[in-house]
């Protein structure tokens, strides 16, 4: 994650200046998408203002400011060279730490300012390549940013022999083994679906990988497929956002940014690409505006439309499993895994999204969520709820890392300092199994006797309103424009959100930093009960007259549960459909069985993609694109709106 | 890195043994992660290989590469150095001055290394990927999966009386080759993941394996067929094993929350040499083929030590705050 929020209070008061003074430039987030000329000029607009803040950061005067990505905008705009430059041999002076979370700063300013180094600043920059061996890293976006970076580097200087090179390998050798990758990572995306899928903090990992060949590849066949995948990544976020907030199901989300999921980069992104919400200045957004990269403007009407309710569904995949794969893994050339069948309620006023359930990535998982509009500000909205079973053990960390039994906790623990407590919200569990249908939502849970925290969590946000337990047994609240229903199957208790202090006193650095701002006010409904379930519904607060009205509704719905054995339930939604779900059960919508078999990789009235097609086509309107990678080609229809 | 940063890792690398000790006809290398100065970071503050010189200290030795599991030498050249790493195999061919990566995108998390004796170009290689195998000394490398249901492996021995045969430790327990890691077949053995697998240089029918919870299994009839050793460890879960090189009847156990059991009379008996250890969390044993009698051992984060009495007494080896994969003997580099 590289949100710069330690920048200063007076770089972002500049920045703000710059961007309201740029027509088109704030984004409107009820106001519908214009035309491709004014998409274009809201973008551009963005991205120089970004720019330019950039460029105020390097102060001539005090070279102890400013970072990468503020070299590399004076030097592409050839504005303060001087300044930077002496900046650059400041923060390159130190041998680097940080592996490929170095390389990728690094190669940005080699490619955005390539024009303006100067031989010290080459020399330095050729030195580090040689002597400074990066780690690879563990996961998808740590390989994509090293081999993204690496290639880039590499083809700057083509004729660089093993010796120039950290890892012995010359400039050649070190493209194909980066190229190799890339592209078997890319079949596998368009194929099967992403690994680390849909994460509102990882996305911007991807984004900056593709940005950076998509800027900067000279090989135009590739160029052209990095750009196509970030479309391809960026419409699936697009298509499950809500004014720029990433709902659903997310494979790796931080403690602070499932509580307020404002403060995540995709939100950020959704400024810059799509212009919804307010601007935030993060490295990565700086990153992205230097790189040149412009989104199609299909993307932006897509991400802008919520006239009417949809659903998306979408085939992901697990991280690769190592060991304990399961019998439900399937291979990938040699590399098993197992599906994600993602499943989101996209309405004009909230998203419901959801998995199936189990052990779909280590650490970070976010099984299911709703998000609504508000018009709160994104430092704190905590406009969200969501369900979690606390799940930590060897199990999971030595499925997805090549650690050992005794230690992987430990070690995971040193830096997601929240994985091994009983108060986390981010969490898989292998004993939790979720079904959605529209907007309603099953979740069962079967927890073996034993298990390290045998708990059910529901997050109830400070922001909900009238939250009211209903003698029915069902709890109602009100998330803005959203009413909620949500009927345990066994008792619980209120607890205060972090009610171990552990986030509150600190733990985690980084992870826990403003507690105060984000953590505070927010309580959890946890349940010990070992057979567990719960049932959520919620339906926007514009089709009842009341919220009293709503409640009416739910508590006449037909709901039967059982907790005596497997945990079992049928319950009619609001909609009239019947979702039957049983622990261990293949899921029931009106008696028949939700066919997994045939999930498509995307399908919504935006997108459609079949599994193994590597295609996607996005469609708006008269609008489509086709994104084809198998030909590495994109297909475009002419818009029928005026220029 | 801060000063007081390099200051507290000269101290844990320091070894603070007694100085006189006889003259080594090898170095010692241990492949190892500072983690225990790993605050608030997914990757630890150093890592990779040191190697210990004659009046204790460490010293780095090779590229500084996150996840470096283990050290092999060519019996052929003793110039060419394989390296296991998260980031693949780096090798050497002029005794560690150079290094370079030697496998693709495709190999990663590399956790043993081992040359055929018989034909020295040939290498095989266990990563959590599955096994890996060279017919040029480790310039280049393919994959060699044939026959493995699951993939995962961390430890292997190539039989060092018969070339071209392997022993690989699996997720689903031994897996053997006969034909160079060309294809494997299953070998009798529980179907539990192999941590650590050795085969002794005093008598080369007799291999020693360490599980994950199924505790230590021993072979005299070269991995053929196995059977429990060790009664007090039989669920825990062994990260290391190791044999003597000079007495067969001598052998070696480290685990996690077991510390060092040794048996001196070829595995009949046993006995618990944990006292004097500052915890028994161990992830590496190895007997010291220079010194006869020496035992070492690494523990998570607490420090590294050796016994000359096999374990009655432990003294300091330095390398606090490390936790360790492999210890490597090789003939000097220098």
């Amino acid at each position: 994650m590289i949100l710069i929020s330690a920048k200063s209070r007076a770089i972002m008061a500049l920045f703000m200046v710059f961007v309201a003074g740029s027509a088109g430039v704030w984004g409107g987030e009820t106001r519908p998408a214009g035309s491709d000329a004014e998409i274009s000029r809201g973008f551009q607009a963005r991205q120089a203002a970004v720019i330019a803040a950039s460029v105020a950061a390097i102060d001539p005067t005090n070279p102890t400011k400013g970072g990468y990505y503020d070299v590399a905008a004076c030097l592409q705009r050839g504005e303060k060279r001087e300044a930077a430059l002496a900046r650059l041999a400041k923060i390159t002076a130190p041998t680097p730490t940080d592996n490929m979370f170095w390389m990728f700063p690094m190669v940005t300013v080699m490619m955005a300012g390539e024009q303006g180094l100067d031989q010290p600043a080459r020399d330095r920059i050729a030195e580090l390549w040689r002597t400074y061996w990066p780690s690879r890293g563990d996961t998808e976006n740590h390989w994509v940013l090293y081999y993204s970076s690496l290639y880039l580097a590499a083809q700057s200087r083509p004729d660089a022999g093993p010796g120039e090179w950290f890892n012995g390998r010359s400039s050649a050798e070190n493209m194909a083994e980066a190229r190799g990758y890339l592209e078997h990572w890319i079949d596998v995306t368009t194929s099967y679906g992403q690994g680390e899928y849909d994460s509102p903090n990882y996305i911007e990992e991807y984004a900056i990988g593709l940005s950076l060949l998509s800027g900067w590849a000279k090989d135009e066949g590739f160029r052209h497929k990095a750009h196509m995948l970030l479309d391809y990544i960026l419409y699936d976020y697009a298509v499950e956002t809500l004014d720029g907030y990433y709902g659903g199901a997310h494979s790796r989300v931080y403690p602070r940014q499932i509580v307020v999921p404002g403060q995540t980069p995709a939100k950020a992104m959704g400024w810059l690409f799509f212009g919804l919400g307010e601007p935030v200045l993060t490295g990565t957004v700086q990153l992205l505006a230097l790189s040149g990269y412009t989104p199609p403007p299909i993307l932006e009407r897509v991400a802008r439309d919520r006239t009417q309710p949809y659903v998306e569904r979408e085939l992901k995949r697990t991280r690769w499993r190592l060991r304990h794969a399961g019998p439900q893994s399937f291979v990938i050339g040699d590399r098993r895994t197992i599906p994600v069948y993602k499943y989101s309620y996209v309405d004009p006023d909230f998203i419901l999204g959801s998995t199936q359930g189990g052990l779909l990535q280590p650490i970070q998982q976010q099984t299911w969520s709703l998000i609504w509009r508000t018009d709160l500000p994104v430092s704190r909205a905590a406009n969200t709820f969501f369900g979690v079973q606390p799940y930590s053990s060897p199990l999971e960390g030595t499925m997805y890392f090549g650690g050992d039994w005794d230690t992987v906790t430990n070690l995971i623990a040193r830096s997601k300092a929240d994985y091994d407590t009983p108060d986390k919200l981010p969490s898989g569990s292998p004993f939790e199994q979720v079904c959605q249908h529209g907007s309603a939502l099953i979740a069962l849970y079967d927890i073996p006797a034993g298990t390290r925290f045998p708990l059910v969590t529901v997050f109830f946000s400070r922001d909900l309103a009238h939250v009211d337990e209903d003698a029915s047994g069902w709890i109602f609240a009100q998330g803005g424009p959203a009413y909620i229903a949500y009927r345990p199957f066994a008792a619980g208790e209120w607890k205060p959100n972090d009610w171990t202090g552990l986030l509150r006193r600190g733990a985690g650095g980084f992870i826990s930093t403003g507690f105060d701002q984000w953590g505070e006010g927010h309580r959890c409904y946890v349940s010990p009960a070992l057979r567990n379930g719960y049932v959520v519904q919620v339906a926007p607060a514009r089709k009842y007259a009341s919220y009293d009205a709503f409640k009416a509704a739910v508590r006449a719905l037909p709901l039967k549960f059982s907790t005596a054995a497997a945990p079992e339930a049928t319950f009619t939604a609001l909609d009239g459909h019947v979702l039957r779900a049983r622990y261990g059960a293949t899921p029931t919508v009106d008696g028949t069985p939700v066919d997994f078999t045939h999930w498509p990789l995307f399908e919504s009235p935006f997108g459609h993609a079949t599994r193994g097609s590597r295609q996607l086509e996005i469609t708006h309107g008269p609008a489509r694109l086709l994104l084809d990678f198998a030909r590495n080609t994109r297909t475009e229809s002419v818009y029928n709106v005026q220029p | 890195m801060s000063r007081r940063i390099l200051l507290l890792l000269a101290l844990a690398l320091a070894g603070r043994g007694p100085a006189a000790e006889p003259v080594a006809a090898r170095t010692l290398y241990a492949a190892v992660s500072m983690t225990k100065a790993q605050k608030n970071s997914p990757t630890p503050l150093d890592s990779g290989l040191y190697a210990r010189g004659a009046t204790g200290q460490w010293t780095l030795f090779g590229p500084r590469i996150l996840g470096v599991a283990s050290l092999a030498q060519s019996p052929a050249d003793p110039g060419v150095l394989l390296l296991a790493s998260a980031d693949g195999v780096v090798r050497s061919t002029d005794r560690g001055r150079h290094w370079r990566k030697a496998t693709g995108w495709e190999v990663g998390d590399v956790r043993a290394l081992a040359f055929d004796r018989g034909r020295p170009a040939r290498v095989y290689a266990a990563t959590a990927w599955g096994p890996i195998r060279s017919t040029d000394g480790g310039a280049t490398w393919q994959l060699a999966q044939q026959g493995l249901s699951r993939l995962y492996c961390q430890t292997l021995v190539a039989d060092a009386a018969h070339s071209g045969r392997v022993l690989l430790g699996t997720e689903d327990g031994l897996a053997v080759s006969t034909d160079g890691a060309g294809s494997w077949r299953r070998v009798e053995f529980p179907a539990v993941t192999v941590l650590r697998l050795v085969q002794s240089a005093a008598d080369p029918r007799l291999m020693l394996a360490g599980t994950e919870g199924r505790g230590a299994w021993l072979s005299r009839d070269a991995g053929a067929t196995w059977s429990a050793t060790d009664p007090a460890c039989a669920t825990a879960n062994l990260y290391s094993v190791t044999l003597s090189p000079h007495d067969a009847a001598q052998l070696a156990v480290g685990g996690w929350e077991v510390g060092v059991h040794v048996s001196a009379d070829g595995g009949r008996t046993w006995t618990d040499r944990s006292a004097g250890l500052p915890v028994p969390r161990v992830f590496v044993v190895a007997f010291d083929p220079d010194v006869r009698g020496r035992l070492w051992a690494s523990t998570f984060e607490e420090g590294t030590f050796y016994s000359d009495d096999l374990g009655r007494t432990w003294h300091d080896g330095g390398l606090y705050g490390a936790y360790a994969s492999d210890f490597v003997f090789l003939t000097s580099l220098r």
